[in-house]
């Protein structure tokens, strides 16, 4: 047997403390609205209440004299620049089709005229003051609409572009178009003994972090603007409010304190050039906090996605062609939403061995809610569709659907044509899988719920009904030649070290995860690490925190920067002992000959490097991109109860493993997994967006219900280790994958309860009886 | 409401008086939480009353008299013989919610929502007003309309009598919710007296899918003099239409409201027949 490669790691695969966990737990100033001064201007917007209209006129004359406030801002009194809200590598694959301010509003909660106010009371008495005029257009309520022939044009604007050369035909309302081709699908279809074709609806969903969008600028003594903000980009950030404001990168500085959850929803501008803005306007600090109500209609959300499988499979087990067409409804803007059709197919169809695949992704504007990042990114909505048709096709030839998927699942060593075909606004790269403990998730988690006992539907009966159900799952980690993570790292007098990182921790604990990492490189502890994420004026640049990343390229850029330092003690720790440098080497923060008779501490390394001989800082930087994006592997399984009177369904137990390589924290990856595991759980089960004419009608949480631990089912998390060696000390990523498999999973668990088959979700009470009613038996 | 100013009256005659000179301008405060959904920006006054001695639960022969001010988390926390108004506190919203919001506060206001009504129609309750003195109003009266609207000349409520279940009784009540801390998508409460294997009176209430909580005449009638059955339950449950005009929530339909009534009516009722024949010793 190989020896475990983790077994010597002193911090990385250990639970230490995060290290934010006492100011957090002591409740110390950690958040944007905690920096908020006293004096601070606060902001409010007059939202749209029409899905699509133009506006005819705007008087805010009133409204600037109303008691307290400072300044209006409205289209008429704003550069009108075209560009893209999604943090996404620059240039980015989404269309530039927002500005500041528009003549027209494409959804209601779109942006119309914002005030600043000595008081919000003062804020909002003035936006009742404000005089708008609307020429009321035909709304786009549907996908079905948007593509329709003669269809309202949303985008009808002439700046409205793409900065690269990928379709975009606003005139149609289509957004973006993405496909693949491997092998010969029709062929594989008709050597298919069953096949299959199946269309399935996703829904919208909110990210809801418990800490709003909030944002706040200042003008510093230089006269720059100094952002502190609740985001998972804060380069991108920078980036983007100097493109909308027409100033220069350099005039922008943004810091990004704790964050009370993203979840994706923070990876976009939606604040910042309005905060920014005020700021210089009125010379003041100015603050903008959303309300709940805010988050929901105007945040991003998930895009919902109509997704068509068409498959086909042999007796034995073969599967002979998979066809993945997906319809994304993008909303009012198009950010995010060509890479998140693309995940679709680039996160799913290599999950399973197929040499014949076929891929098609359109993404369409609606005047409806504005689709984003989101956790799982595409490859929660696709998943869904894929794993209940592999679940149909397990029923047709007569298989158990585990042992069709430990037959079919990708292994070690295996590529996808997928990988080469599907990047993110360009092909992707070609890879090979590393690590997979897939096998071994399945097997867990199979023994972990039971799954030899479950039964078919049809011996069941009485009214509450018990079902088992799984999927398999995949993501990846980063986007391969195209996110760049950077760390700096210096070290103190008494041995401690500054790890400067452009990664962001948004409550997931990525400071504390860098830093194992960096002090396991270091041979030193993790609590010697002071870890500062991220400022644009003081940390190394990063993309920030999203598709699935950190970990896997933050964490490199992070171990090659402490490796840096490193190779720097070394030589300063071999001329004190007035050894050869080859005959040294680095173990519990001192420097030490190979025999260890001899050593120095850091402590003393960096006391005489700073200040008695050749004196020097030692300090290692490094970057990083990654070559490939190592997919995490999950195997999920819940047992659930469903009345078939009603069509509750009660989640008994539910098994989610993950194979997200070395888990370099095992308690934080715990927290992820259980924590996505939820989120998916009530995105599957009570989560929806309700309208009445494009006006989301719940928009608060006693309306809208994501599970609390009030309503959490046992949630059993187990960590199947595998070893990336791309990865930093073989890890790979955890945090997107766990949201993918409660949708699929309940599903099919549905089915195997009362043999009714769900196509779309939120499985609401009243569409679950529906369908059993429905059932023949 | 917003509130503008805040007095804390040392008696009742005292808050009964303020409230009296500050006509629409004041508003009783218990728990507060209401303010939540009261959200035009009406200035008012609050009187505080939960300083007043009015958070108890005394068994009083017959009854539980419960103090107006009673935080829902201590009846929650309440345990006696024939007593089953625990139950339903601990389905209201959350710990937080429940340690602050009083039994006043849920029925003096009545919301859509609100869970203590229909259980207390069920039980036959008797709510105490004080208005100089103490008047006692049969739940039937009492929830005819909008509450809301006996208090806006001064007087208080001031304590709930819940009459303790007598041997042949049963209760039970249902409360179906998305998420825990959800209002109910419907909220049924029965209370049966049982004759021997027959029904000899039944009080039935629903709430949250209808515009205001009620009995259920149709359901009552349908059971009365008949055995207590599932047969007989289902058969008067289903008269749930006939009785109110159920509402779609949550996105779902109004004829899903009513179905899901009717599973809930006669989960109540078997509840409550159960609890009727007592545990076979
Ligand atoms: C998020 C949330 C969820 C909730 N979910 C539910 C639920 O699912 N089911 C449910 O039943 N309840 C629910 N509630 C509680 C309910 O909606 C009310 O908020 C609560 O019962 C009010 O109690 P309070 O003591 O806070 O009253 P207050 O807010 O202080 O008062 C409410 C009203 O009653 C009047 N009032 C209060 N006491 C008296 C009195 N003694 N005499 C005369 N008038 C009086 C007040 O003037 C005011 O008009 C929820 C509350 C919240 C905030």
């Amino acid at each position: 047997m190989s020896q475990d490669p983790t077994a010597n790691f002193k911090q990385v695969n250990h639970s230490v403390t995060k290290v934010d966990a006492r100011q957090l737990a002591l409740g110390k100033p950690s958040y944007v609205a905690d920096f908020a001064p006293a004096d601070a201007l606060v902001v409010k917007m007059l939202w749209s209440p029409h899905p699509h209209a133009r506006i005819q006129s705007i008087d805010v004359s009133d409204a600037e004299k109303m008691p307290g406030v400072k300044a209006v801002l409205w289209h008429g009194n704003v550069p009108r620049i075209a560009h893209c809200t999604a943090g996404q590598g620059f240039p980015e694959p989404s269309p530039y089709d927002t500005f500041m301010f528009d003549t027209k509003v494409r959804f209601v909660g779109d942006r119309v005229a914002a005030v600043a106010a000595e008081t919000e009371e003062q804020a909002l008495a003035a936006l009742a003051r404000i005089k708008v005029k609307y020429e009321i257009l035909q709304p786009v309520l549907s996908i079905d609409e948007a593509m329709a022939d003669g269809a309202p044009v949303i985008h009808d604007e002439p700046e409205a572009h793409v900065p690269i050369p990928i379709p975009y035909e606003p005139k149609k309302n289509l957004v973006a178009r993405v496909g693949c081709e491997a092998g010969d699908f029709e062929k594989g279809l008709k050597e298919a003994d069953f096949a299959f074709d199946d269309t399935y609806e996703t829904p919208y969903a909110q990210h809801c972090p418990i800490e709003p969008y909030v944002s706040l600028a200042q003008i510093d003594s230089a006269g720059r603007i100094v952002i502190t903000t609740s985001t998972q980009v804060p380069f991108h950030c920078r980036r983007i409010v100097a493109q909308t404001l027409g100033i220069p990168v350099q005039k922008i500085r943004v810091i990004k304190p704790r964050i009370g959850g993203g979840f994706g929803s923070k990876q976009e501008i939606l604040l910042e050039d309005i905060v920014a803005m005020f700021a210089l306007r009125t010379g003041r600090p100015c603050f903008w906090q959303f309300t709940r109500e805010e988050n929901f209609r105007t945040g991003r959300t998930r895009h919902p996605i109509r997704v068509r499988i068409r498959a086909g499979v042999k007796k034995d087990g073969t599967i002979t062609a998979i066809g993945m067409d997906c319809w994304n409804n993008t909303g009012a803007y198009g950010g995010h939403g060509l890479t998140v059709v693309s995940c679709c197919g680039s996160k799913v169809l290599p999950l399973y061995r197929c040499e014949n695949i076929h891929f098609l992704g359109k993404v369409y504007y609606t005047n409806l809610p504005v689709g984003g990042a989101y956790r799982g990114f595409g490859a929660t909505q696709a998943f869904f569709g894929m794993e209940s048709t592999v679940d149909k096709m397990a029923e047709a030839i007569g298989m158990d659907p585990l042992k069709f998927r430990q037959l079919n699942h990708i292994k070690s060593g295996e590529g996808s044509p997928v990988f080469a075909a599907l990047g993110e606004g360009k092909e992707g790269v070609p890879m090979t899988v590393g690590s997979c403990a897939l096998g071994e998730c399945i097997v867990k988690g199979a023994e972990a719920i039971g799954w030899k006992n479950r039964a078919d539907w049809r011996r069941k009966s009485g009214r509450y009904r018990r079902g088992i159900g799984m999927a398999a799952l995949m993501q990846g980690s980063s986007i391969p030649h195209i996110d760049m993570g950077g760390a700096s790292i210096k070290i103190n007098e008494d041995g401690s070290f500054n790890l400067l990182v452009g990664a962001t921790d948004l409550g997931t604990g990525s400071d504390t995860v860098l830093a194992q990492i960096a002090a396991e490189e270091l041979a030193t502890t993790t609590d010697k690490m002071i870890v500062y994420s991220s400022d644009t004026d003081m940390t190394p640049f990063d993309v920030g925190a999203y598709a699935s990343s950190t970990t896997y390229l933050s964490g490199e850029a992070a171990r090659k920067a402490a490796a840096d330092a490193k190779r720097q003690i070394l030589h300063t720790g071999a001329e004190m002992l007035n050894l050869p440098e080859d005959q040294v080497v680095c173990k519990d923060a001192h420097v030490q000959s190979r025999d260890g008779q001899h050593k120095v501490s850091y402590s003393d390394i960096a006391c005489y490097s700073l200040y008695s001989k050749n004196q020097y800082q030692i300090i290692g930087t490094a970057s990083h991109i990654t070559q490939k994006s190592p997919p995490p592997f999950a195997a999920h399984f819940a047992e659930i109860e469903v009345d078939t009177w009603t069509g509750n369904i009660k989640v008994l137990k539910y098994v989610s493993t993950i194979d997200c390589g070395t888990a370099v924290n095992p308690a934080l990856c715990e927290g992820q997994t259980e924590g996505g595991t939820l989120n998916g759980i009530s995105y599957a089960l009570t989560e929806q967006y309700l309208f009445r004419n494009g006006r989301m009608t719940n928009a608060s949480f006693t309306d809208y219900h994501i599970f609390s631990m009030r309503d959490k089912p046992p949630i059993q998390a187990i960590i199947v280790p595998s070893y990336e060696e791309t990865g930093p000390f073989g890890a790979k990523s955890v945090s997107e994958i766990c949201i993918n498999g409660p949708a699929p999973v309940f599903g099919n668990a549905i089915y195997n309860a009362t043999g009714a088959r769900l196509n779309e979700f939120p499985f609401t009470p009243e569409k679950v009886l529906k369908a059993i009613q429905a059932v023949k038996r | 409401m917003k509130l503008c100013e805040f007095i804390r009256p040392a008696s009742l005659p005292a808050a009964r008086d303020n409230l009296r000179e500050l006509g629409a301008k004041g508003m009783i405060l218990a728990g507060g939480t209401a303010l939540h959904f009261m959200q035009d920006h009406t200035p008012v006054t609050a009187v505080d009353i939960t300083r007043l001695g009015l958070s108890f639960i005394k068994h009083e022969g017959a009854f539980y008299n419960i103090g107006a001010t009673t935080p829902l988390a201590d009846i929650q926390r309440y345990r006696a013989p024939r007593w089953a108004m625990h139950e339903i506190c601990r389905r209201i919203s959350t710990h937080q919610i429940r340690n602050i919001s009083t039994l006043g506060g849920n029925i003096c206001r009545v919301f859509p929502w609100a869970d203590l009504p229909v259980v207390l129609l069920a039980m036959d309750a008797r709510m105490v007003i004080y208005s100089g003195k103490e008047t006692e109003f049969p739940a039937d009266e009492y929830f005819k309309t909008q509450p809301a609207k006996r208090f806006l000349g001064g007087d208080i409520l001031t304590s709930v009598k819940v009459p303790a279940l007598q041997a042949h009784h049963g209760f039970g009540s249902i409360k179906v919710v998305r998420t825990e801390a959800s209002f109910a998508m419907v909220t049924i409460a029965a209370r049966l007296e049982l004759d021997g294997a027959n029904i000899k009176s039944a009080r039935v209430a629903a709430g949250s899918a209808i515009p205001f909580p009620r009995r259920l005449p149709s359901v009552e009638a349908a059971l009365v003099g008949r055995e207590a059955a599932t047969a007989v339950f289902q058969e008067a449950a289903g008269k749930a239409g006939a009785d109110a005009p159920w509402r779609g929530r949550e996105g779902m339909s109004p004829d899903y409201s009513r179905h899901l009534a009717e599973v809930s009516i006669l989960d109540a009722l078997e509840r409550a027949a159960t609890f009727a024949r007592g545990r076979a010793e």
